[in-house]
């Protein structure tokens, strides 16, 4: 792992219209280069919206974001071309098959021709979907969803992936090609933002995590290192249900 | 500009992926127009090849005026009189009685002595006259028993609309005049020939002097006659041109619930041409609904006994106005639908706005018939520019230069509401912030 920060946060704040609790409090954290990074916590703790301003879907209300030197206001349209997002529900068309997914979501990026055909021929059957391809997305099962949902994030090979729940509601085969892609994809180079309720997921997969609660970070490193600072827990989970409490968050 | 080509392509593959949703896109439309048309060609024609309205009669004069007013409704060819029900003649209290209660709109009673009355008028006119030149005639005034006024009663369902009544009473007040002027012509006719027997005047029958002749100044075709099929067919295509607002709603919609616009959002493509690959795929549809409803005026309305929608030869200016139409259509349906935040709130909106446009903008009541603010408020409508716009190349005759307003309002409207809509989506992106 490089010390080259690839991901700059400095105060990000995110009050959303009305309320009076802020969303994300005050982060601050950088993420390097071919990390899997992990942010952790309970539901409404600030992981989706932190990745919504991280993927440029929405401004922050305060504090300053830089993705591989660009400002995320100033430079976004620039960032868009470096990032990848899956968002945690399946962004598809329905109606058209998986490749006329594959191939709009390709063309919107700036690819063509036969480098997109390569890729995306690549990728359907790096995740099994080659017979697939033509039928069209609303008969997939979930898992083969979730692969193309996944592919269309990575087609333009982004600098730095955003995974919003990858894994959520998908049978353990997609779950295991999914996690095992991850980390290969990690040697490649690409910088990878990964939220998830799964922690034993995370715990095999991320070389950092941050847990975070109520829009703070309150655990932030190494899964085995945060383990080893803190012994009477056994595994993340245990540590993540010491950290956030046991009650229900609705 | 391949990336709009992709977008273009990714809605026409979603578009032709719903075939029942084509077949209504495109079918509903053409029915809209012929049956609409024949609701009104056949409800409110009042040149009609068979009598439409019946009307009671009540004939207690039986003489000139009771049996010429009789003779003249008949020969109008507008009413079915009918003066008797199962071989009993009407009397004025079974007519009054049947229009009280709603079975019939319309009931005429002369009643007893109306000509005798008439004549006794006319000949104290008559006196009046001869007597200023010095030529009294006391025999004329013979049988002249009284000078009551002559009245011909006419009972009204208060449900006939107020243009029916007018025209009714218009035709009734003609024939009147006729029958006066026809009887003080011979009453004078027949004083004179009493006073100058030596001169043997001939009888010379009363003839209508003034005729009016309908022109409709036409550059389209000699003699062409404005039909309802020139006035509907260009109005209900108009009106399903724009209902092209609930699917393109319908679509944008979608598209945002599925979570497509938000992975689009993070993906370096404007909004600009998310729209307008829209735009195209759907404009193809509106001119391809307005090809069908125009083909179905020409061919299709005949077929029900209605006349052929004709078009003139302009073929350049009706297919520039159609897709300008279309175009503001397609600018409205996308503002909808980037503000709406339901399907239901757009279809809702989208529906009425489009049937208050239609309204305001004169695609049923004509502008013309409009009163004060309401005809100032008609020429804001999108849909009333291109209704004028169609009606000067239909009827008028007109040209491209001559509908360049019409076209230049519709295609600004167009790039008003897209740009609007537009902006809109960058500043307030499709997500809870």
């Amino acid at each position: 792992m490089t010390e080259e920060a690839i991901i700059g946060i400095r105060d990000l704040t995110k009050y959303y219209k009305g309320a009076e609790v802020p969303a994300i409090d005050h982060i601050s954290l950088d993420i390097f280069k071919d990390e899997i990074f992990g942010l952790l916590g309970p539901n409404g703790a600030g992981k989706t919206t932190t990745i919504s301003v991280l993927s440029g879907l929405f401004p922050p209300t305060k504090g300053e974001v830089t993705i591989d030197g660009l400002d995320i206001r100033s430079d976004h349209d620039r960032i868009k071309y470096i990032i990848g997002v899956v968002p945690q529900e399946v962004a598809l068309y329905p109606t058209l098959t998986g490749l006329e997914n594959l191939q709009f979501f390709g063309n919107m990026y700036g690819l063509k021709g036969k480098i997109l055909k390569e890729r995306i021929d690549e990728y359907l059957v790096r995740f099994g979907l080659e017979k697939f391809a033509r039928k069209i997305v609303s008969n997939y099962s979930g898992g083969m969803k979730r692969r193309v949902n996944l592919i269309a994030g990575l087609l333009h090979k982004p600098k730095v992936l955003f995974l919003d729940e990858p894994t959520v509601g998908i049978d353990v085969q997609s779950r295991n090609v999914i996690l095992e892609f991850l980390r290969e994809l990690r040697e490649t180079g690409t910088t990878i933002i990964y939220t998830s309720h799964y922690m034993e997921e995370a715990e095999k997969l991320c070389t950092r995590v941050a847990i975070i609660d109520s829009g703070k970070i309150i655990a932030i490193g190494n899964p085995k290192i945060l383990l080893e600072e803190n012994p009477e827990f056994k595994n993340l989970e245990n540590l993540f249900l010491g950290l956030t409490g046991k009650d229900l968050r609705d | 500009m391949y990336k709009l080509f992709a977008a273009f392509r990714k809605e026409w593959l979603i578009l032709i992926r719903d075939p029942a949703g084509l077949i209504v896109l495109f079918l509903m439309p053409m029915v809209m127009v012929v049956v609409l048309s024949m609701v009104q060609e056949f409800g409110w024609s009042t040149i009609s090849k068979e009598p439409q309205v019946p009307v009671l009669f009540v004939n207690c004069d039986n003489d000139s005026v009771g049996n010429k007013f009789q003779q003249g409704l008949s020969e109008a060819k507008i009413f079915t009189l009918i003066t008797q029900f199962d071989s009993i003649p009407l009397t004025k209290e079974t007519a009054r009685q049947k229009v009280l209660d709603g079975s019939y709109q319309i009931a005429v009673v002369i009643p007893e002595q109306t000509s005798e009355r008439l004549r006794a008028k006319i000949r104290l006119l008559v006196n009046k006259t001869m007597t200023s030149l010095m030529m009294p005639n006391q025999d004329i005034l013979a049988g002249v028993t009284n000078n009551d006024s002559v009245e011909i009663l006419i009972y009204f369902d208060p449900a006939v609309r107020n243009s029916f009544r007018n025209a009714f009473l218009s035709a009734t007040k003609e024939f009147n005049s006729r029958i006066e002027s026809r009887i003080i012509f011979e009453t004078f006719q027949e004083e004179l020939r009493k006073l100058f027997p030596k001169f043997n005047m001939p009888i010379i029958d009363y003839q209508q002097s003034v005729y009016f002749t309908e022109i409709f100044p036409s550059g389209v075709k000699e003699e062409l006659l404005p039909s309802t099929t020139q006035h509907n067919v260009p109005s209900w295509a108009i009106f399903a041109m724009f209902f092209i607002v609930i699917p393109l709603t319908s679509s944008i919609i979608k598209e945002r619930e599925e979570g497509s616009l938000i992975r689009l959002m993070t993906i370096p493509v404007s909004y600009m041409t998310i729209f307008m690959a829209k735009v195209g795929v759907y404009l193809l549809v509106c001119f391809i609904q307005f090809g069908l409803m125009v083909l179905a005026g020409i061919y299709l309305l005949p077929v029900f006994n209605m006349p052929s929608l004709e078009v003139g030869s302009n073929y350049f200016a009706i297919a520039v106005l159609a897709i300008v139409s279309s175009l503001a259509a397609l600018g409205y349906g996308i503002l909808i639908g980037t503000l709406s935040k339901t399907h239901q709130q757009a279809a809702a909106f989208g529906a009425v706005s489009i049937v208050i446009l239609a309204a305001m903008g004169g695609l049923w009541v004509p502008v013309y018939l409009m009163g004060g603010i309401m005809k100032h408020i008609a020429t804001f409508s999108p849909l009333n520019w291109a209704h004028t716009g169609f009606l000067d190349l239909f009827l008028r005759g007109k040209t491209i230069l001559d509908i360049l307003p019409e076209v230049g309002k519709l295609f600004a409207f167009f790039a008003v509401t897209i740009s609007i809509a537009a902006i809109y989506r960058k500043l307030k992106p499709p997500i809870s912030t």
